[in-house]
């Protein structure tokens, strides 16, 4: 099984060094998988003893209820292996079915060190490498769960430092010691719990408090409890008045949930946030995480650009986020990597020019869209909520609606204007020496800073309406992160300007001179 | 395509090569499907009382369906467009809506041909050029297969001349 099938006979000597380099997990994972299995298996666990206790003589499915996780954890073991030849890293996993993931080193974009608290608790870690592989399905990054703490950041070390090291001997014990003493690393950030207090503005506490509701929610009304009290008299008999009072209290009760839920997944998330940068690999390092850890490398030559994140909650309260835009981050997080947590806007923009090395992406004034753009923000933001009141007014004129829905809904076209408002003055676009800048949005805005060398493609997209207005949306493609960062809502001519500009050679070759 | 333009600063103009006429079959026989479904499925259900549409709406789904049967074709057909430079690929799609690509060469990663069975029958083919961001392959729809595969041939030749890791 650990015979070399096809390798290249023209370099004998490292390759012999070399294969005796299967390396498998480390031991312990076999007590993090079962620990996991049963967990993921513990209904079906729950269900045999439940079952085994009511039959007569159930004796053996007890046992087999623990074994079978147990049993995977085993084969996950011995199956799992991996190796680091000169040129790339291989990893074999399957005992009957054979599963080989190649991935050449110069394709390996970031390793990402996560450990869960059983892990933390054995002194592992579980290394996920990331390929920059251009499948939109994603799964074709490598997974090792889990490697020893020290064997696992050894693995990163000489994954990220390919170059000099691969070749003079992976192993050597003068690059295991390299990530502890951590040469020429400065911290440019570390977490300060006093940023809790900008998590109730996320969004995320929200998502938390809809998720725990619908867990809880979906068996309650499953059960008859719901109806019940629905079609109780005591409800019936219930006033107009009693009825508002319970709604507010259940959507301050939902508010203060979600606030404290949001808290909890912050400090939970970001316990311990450090963002450093190491000089001598030319990356930068997230380790963040209370109870799992969870530790990205970003290989500097990867880095194409930061997204500042504003929602407008953060926004109000003089905070952001920052994300960095990666090539071979994984496509569910969508590519981007955090590198500060939701914290005061003077830390985020700090990092930010760090990272950039230069101020004037996060700081230029932007280019604003013009009457048009504005004109047609004003006319998204207030004409559908303008209906809702107009519609409402409707029903009341045509049959028993009640009145006060119309008066409830009657502020929404004045927070139309609102809404239109900050989103014409977000709407913008710079561009810098050797960054494109776009900025938008007013409930989840950001301002996006992308490197124009890491634009691959431009997209010029043009509605109807868009047509009609002289508008274009500017959508620059990229390998990193989201894939695309949209410029919306641009004068058709200042789009073409600014692609033109932005990636020189490009576009000019189908550009006339305009006849009218 | 640029007559809202107001200012007389440079234009991106149209890419210079149309699809084939036979192009406008395939996007007619796809009208007509779409609009013959809706159409059976009221008609039987109309034929057997579960429905009762009144006239106009017959009248009016009748004029719709044939707008887009034989109008579509023809104005979509002036839309789509394509052009490929020494450096640069540049596509338009759309016919309501409308969207221009332009990916460098030095980009391309990979250059697909396919043909769908009502594309074989046509001798029509659809070429793909997909770069690393999964954002926006460049599709060009509708060309007649001589075309194609001398564009794939093409296409391949150069984006290999400008090597890179296309990322």
């Amino acid at each position: 099984m650990s015979e070399p099938v096809s390798e290249p006979v023209s370099e004998p000597v490292s390759e012999l060094r070399h294969d005796a380099e299967w390396r498998r997990l480390d031991l312990r994972m076999l007590l993090v998988h079962p620990v996991n299995e049963v967990i993921r298996f513990l209904p079906v666990i729950i269900g045999i003893f439940v079952l085994g206790s009511g039959g007569e003589n159930g004796g053996p499915w007890h046992y087999i209820g623990v074994a079978i996780p147990i049993a995977i954890g085993l084969i996950r073991f011995a199956s799992t292996k991996f190796r680091i030849t000169p040129g790339q890293i291989e990893l074999h996993r399957g005992i009957l079915g054979r599963n080989v993931l190649t991935a050449p080193l110069d394709r390996v974009r970031t390793v990402e060190l996560t450990a869960t608290l059983i892990h933390r608790l054995l002194g592992l870690e579980k290394v996920e490498i990331g390929t920059g592989s251009a499948k939109k399905g994603g799964d074709s990054r490598l997974v090792l769960d889990s490697l020893g703490r020290e064997e696992a950041q050894r693995l990163r070390t000489e994954l990220l430092h390919r170059a000099p090291e691969v070749s003079t001997g992976s192993t050597s014990p003068g690059t295991a010691a390299g990530p502890a003493a951590a040469p020429a690393s400065h911290v440019i950030l570390r977490f300060d719990p006093r940023w809790v207090r900008y998590a109730p503005l996320t969004s995320s506490g929200v998502l938390i408090a809809v998720g725990a509701l619908g867990a809880v929610g979906g068996p309650l009304a499953g059960s008859n409890l719901i109806s019940d009290i629905a079609n109780s008299d005591a409800v019936s008999s219930l006033a107009d008045v009693a009825v508002s009072v319970l709604v507010l209290s259940l959507v301050a009760g939902f508010v203060v949930l979600s606030a404290i839920l949001a808290s909890g997944g912050y400090l939970l998330q970001n316990w311990g946030f450090t963002l450093t940068r190491e000089d001598r690999s030319r990356t930068y390092h997230v380790r963040r995480g209370a109870l799992t850890t969870r530790e990205t490398t970003i290989d500097l030559d990867r880095l194409r650009g930061l997204e500042v994140h504003e929602p407008l909650g953060l926004r109000l309260a003089g905070a952001g986020r920052l994300n960095a835009i990666v090539t071979g981050l994984d496509r569910r997080s969508e590519g981007s990597s955090p590198m500060v947590p939701a914290a005061p806007r003077p830390v985020v923009i700090g990092v930010g020019e760090h990272v950039l090395a230069e101020a004037g992406p996060l700081h230029a004034d932007l280019v604003q869209h013009g009457p048009a753009a504005q004109r047609r923000r004003y006319i998204r933001a207030i004409v559908p909520l303008a209906l809702v009141p107009l519609v409402l007014l409707l029903l009341v004129l045509l049959g028993p609606t009640p009145w006060w829905w119309v008066v409830l809904t009657a502020p929404l076209p004045v927070l139309g204007v609102l809404l239109a408002r900050d989103r014409y003055q977000r709407l913008g676009h710079a561009l810098t020496p050797a960054y494109v800048v776009m900025r938008w949005g007013c409930f989840r805005g950001r301002r996006d800073a992308l490197q124009r060398t890491g634009v691959i493609g431009w997209n010029i997209k043009q509605t109807f309406f868009q047509r009609r207005a002289g508008l274009v949306s500017l959508t620059a493609t990229t390998a990193a992160g989201r894939q695309s960062y949209e410029v919306l809502d641009v004068e058709e001519a200042t789009a073409v300007a600014l692609a033109d500009a932005a990636v020189p050679g490009l576009v000019s070759q189908f550009l006339v001179r305009s006849a009218s | 395509m640029a007559d809202s333009e107001l200012g007389s600063g440079p234009v991106l103009r149209d890419p210079a090569n149309l699809v084939s006429p036979r192009a406008r079959i395939v996007w007619r026989t796809g009208a007509a499907i779409r609009a013959l479904v809706p159409f059976v499925v009221a008609l039987v259900l109309q034929l057997t009382g579960a429905w009762d549409l009144p006239l106009w709406v017959w009248i009016m789904y009748a004029v719709v369906a044939l707008a887009d049967v034989v109008l579509m074709p023809i104005y979509r057909y002036r839309v789509h467009r394509w052009e490929t430079t020494a450096t640069a690929v540049y596509t338009q799609t759309g016919w309501i809506a409308r969207e221009r690509r332009i990916a460098p060469m030095s980009r391309v990663q990979t250059v697909d041909l396919e043909q769908s069975v009502v594309g074989r029958v046509l001798g029509l083919a659809t070429v793909t050029v997909t770069t690393a961001s999964a954002a926006g392959p460049l599709r060009i729809e509708g060309l007649d297969r001589v075309t194609a595969e001398r564009l794939v041939d093409d296409l391949t030749r150069r984006a290999e001349a400008e090597g890179g890791d296309a990322t």
